[in-house]
């Protein structure tokens, strides 16, 4: 069975202190109903990503939170995974129809996280890491920069490289009204920003951002009733060691391209078919891993063609699978658009939902008619990999 | 808050490792540490493979920038590793001395 998205929204993604989580999902949740032609009461079952509110907010138990925020009393889940928990909600809801228990499902990404100090946050963020982790003092930025230091030694990856992924980014956000930060970066600018764990500088990481992303999924009977349904070609996920300490190598994150590998062989596609990706730049060095792990690039490779912004809107050639370079994270990624935790996931099938149905205004891609979202959870310990066709 | 019974089955983790000899695989200087870690900041973290062929993650110790290279030769040493919080419990766990 063919498993439609229905419909879909994103809230402003930045420091939302005047607004509360509850609120937020209830407007945004609102408008993604109102999107997919159907009436709240036909929501069959709620997903709810989310990875922070028990440590930081101390509310657990969002599956009935928000059920009964919207007034419903279907059943309702929060699913867990780390920066990944938004993806795996989407996956475990499309499990959820094609299981045949629901007609439709609604799936809610959402994280509160300006409301603490960066020590809390960055102490809450390790929860996705292992014991031997935390007790070295390490931070997601000083795993990612382990990534970054290998991946230099064996590629020769340089730190102006990792800045290109940021200003092209940057640069996207700037075409997205949504997006935590709307002004333009430039390699200097990112280069004499301050180190926060060498080589990773602040301008190499994602923002601690507040935000809500919502989608509504039905079965094939429901969804053909639409005009311009997207379809979920497939969904897969996979998972590795929970420490990066236990990996075999440090440049590639096993989980993203064990999760690719299936994910392209459901849709029968291969990375040459995808025009637009949303990928988890959770650090500029994530961006290139990436690049790399879903097969755009050859191993070693992406840097220097990101470098060349063969990945940045405008710059590449409208869609030639030849060439086989999509643009990535047109919302402007974790890093541009922002990254609040539970939500970027959902977010992301938000942003490839738009761009398939030609609604992304000016950062539309042109001719989009395949595409990708990559959404890892922890150092590369899980990672969901969804592809969409109009 | 630090737990007795998890220090105590966590001691022959710690007992294990110590004095134990390996290379710097890879490395970082932490600059915008969590909480606990903060005083000591900034702070170097590298992952370490030991002779044994174990891989372990921790802080160096009585370190210098040039320590900070892959193949660096160090030793597993037991330090304090956090700023004890509430409960009173010193947290102890293992660092590494260049070698």
């Amino acid at each position: 069975m063919q498993i439609g998205i229905l419909g879909g929204s994103v809230s402003q993604f930045g420091e939302l202190w005047q607004v509360s989580p509850r609120f937020l999902a209830r407007d945004i949740v609102g408008q993604a109903i109102a999107d997919s032609g159907l009436a709240l009461d036909a929501i069959e079952a709620i997903y709810v990503g989310n990875m922070l509110s028990g440590m930081l907010g101390g509310q657990e138990n969002l599956g009935a939170f928000f059920a009964a925020e919207l007034g419903l009393r279907c059943p309702a889940f929060k699913i867990e995974g780390a920066c990944a928990s938004g993806g795996l909600a989407v996956h475990t809801a499309i499990n959820g129809i094609r299981g045949g228990m629901y007609k439709t499902a609604l799936v809610i990404g959402i994280e509160k996280m300006t409301d603490y100090g960066s020590d809390e946050v960055a102490a809450a963020l390790m929860g996705a890491g292992s014991d031997e982790e935390r007790k070295s003092g390490i931070t997601f930025a000083g795993l990612y920069a382990l990534i970054a230091q290998q991946h230099r030694e064996k590629y020769g990856t340089t730190e102006q490289q990792m800045a290109a992924v940021a200003v092209k980014n940057h640069f996207h956000a700037s075409l997205n009204p949504k997006a935590h930060f709307q002004s333009p970066l430039t390699i200097e600018k990112v280069m004499r920003s301050a180190l926060v764990a060498d080589p990773l500088k602040l301008f190499d990481c994602s923002p601690v951002s507040d935000g809500v992303a919502a989608v509504v999924l039905a079965d094939e009977s429901m969804s053909k009733k639409r005009a311009k349904p997207v379809w979920v070609a497939a969904s897969a996920v996979a998972t590795d060691t929970l420490s990066l300490t236990a990996r075999h190598d440090l440049t590639t994150l096993q989980a993203a391209s064990d999760a690719a590998r299936v994910a392209y062989k459901q849709a029968g596609v291969t990375p040459n078919d995808i025009a637009v990706a949303e990928v988890h730049d959770c650090f500029t060095i994530a961006e290139i891993v990436a690049m790399e792990d879903l097969g755009f690039y050859e191993k070693g490779k992406a840097a220097s063609g990101i470098e060349r912004f063969e990945t940045m809107l405008g710059k590449r050639k409208p869609f030639d699978s030849a060439q086989g370079r999509p643009v990535v994270n047109p919302s402007g990624g974790l890093k541009g658009c922002g990254h609040p935790v539970g939500a970027t996931g959902v977010k992301q099938i938000v942003e490839i939902m738009q761009q398939l149905r030609g609604q992304s205004g000016k950062r539309q891609v042109p001719d989009a008619r395949i595409g990708l979202t990559h959404n890892v959870g922890g150092s590369g310990a899980v990672a969901v990999v969804h592809i969409l066709r109009s | 808050m630090l737990s007795p019974i998890k220090v105590w089955r966590n001691q022959k983790y710690i007992r294990d490792l110590l004095g134990k000899q390996g290379a710097v695989v890879s490395h970082t200087v932490i600059r915008v540490a969590p909480v606990g870690f903060s005083a000591q900041a900034p702070y170097p973290v590298v992952l370490v493979k030991l002779d044994d062929g174990t891989k372990v993650l921790g802080q160096v110790v009585d370190w210098e920038d040039s320590h900070l290279i892959s193949g660096q030769r160090v030793e597993v040493v037991v330090r304090r590793i956090y700023t004890p919080d509430s409960s009173g419990i010193i947290p102890y766990g293992i660092k590494f001395k260049p070698l």
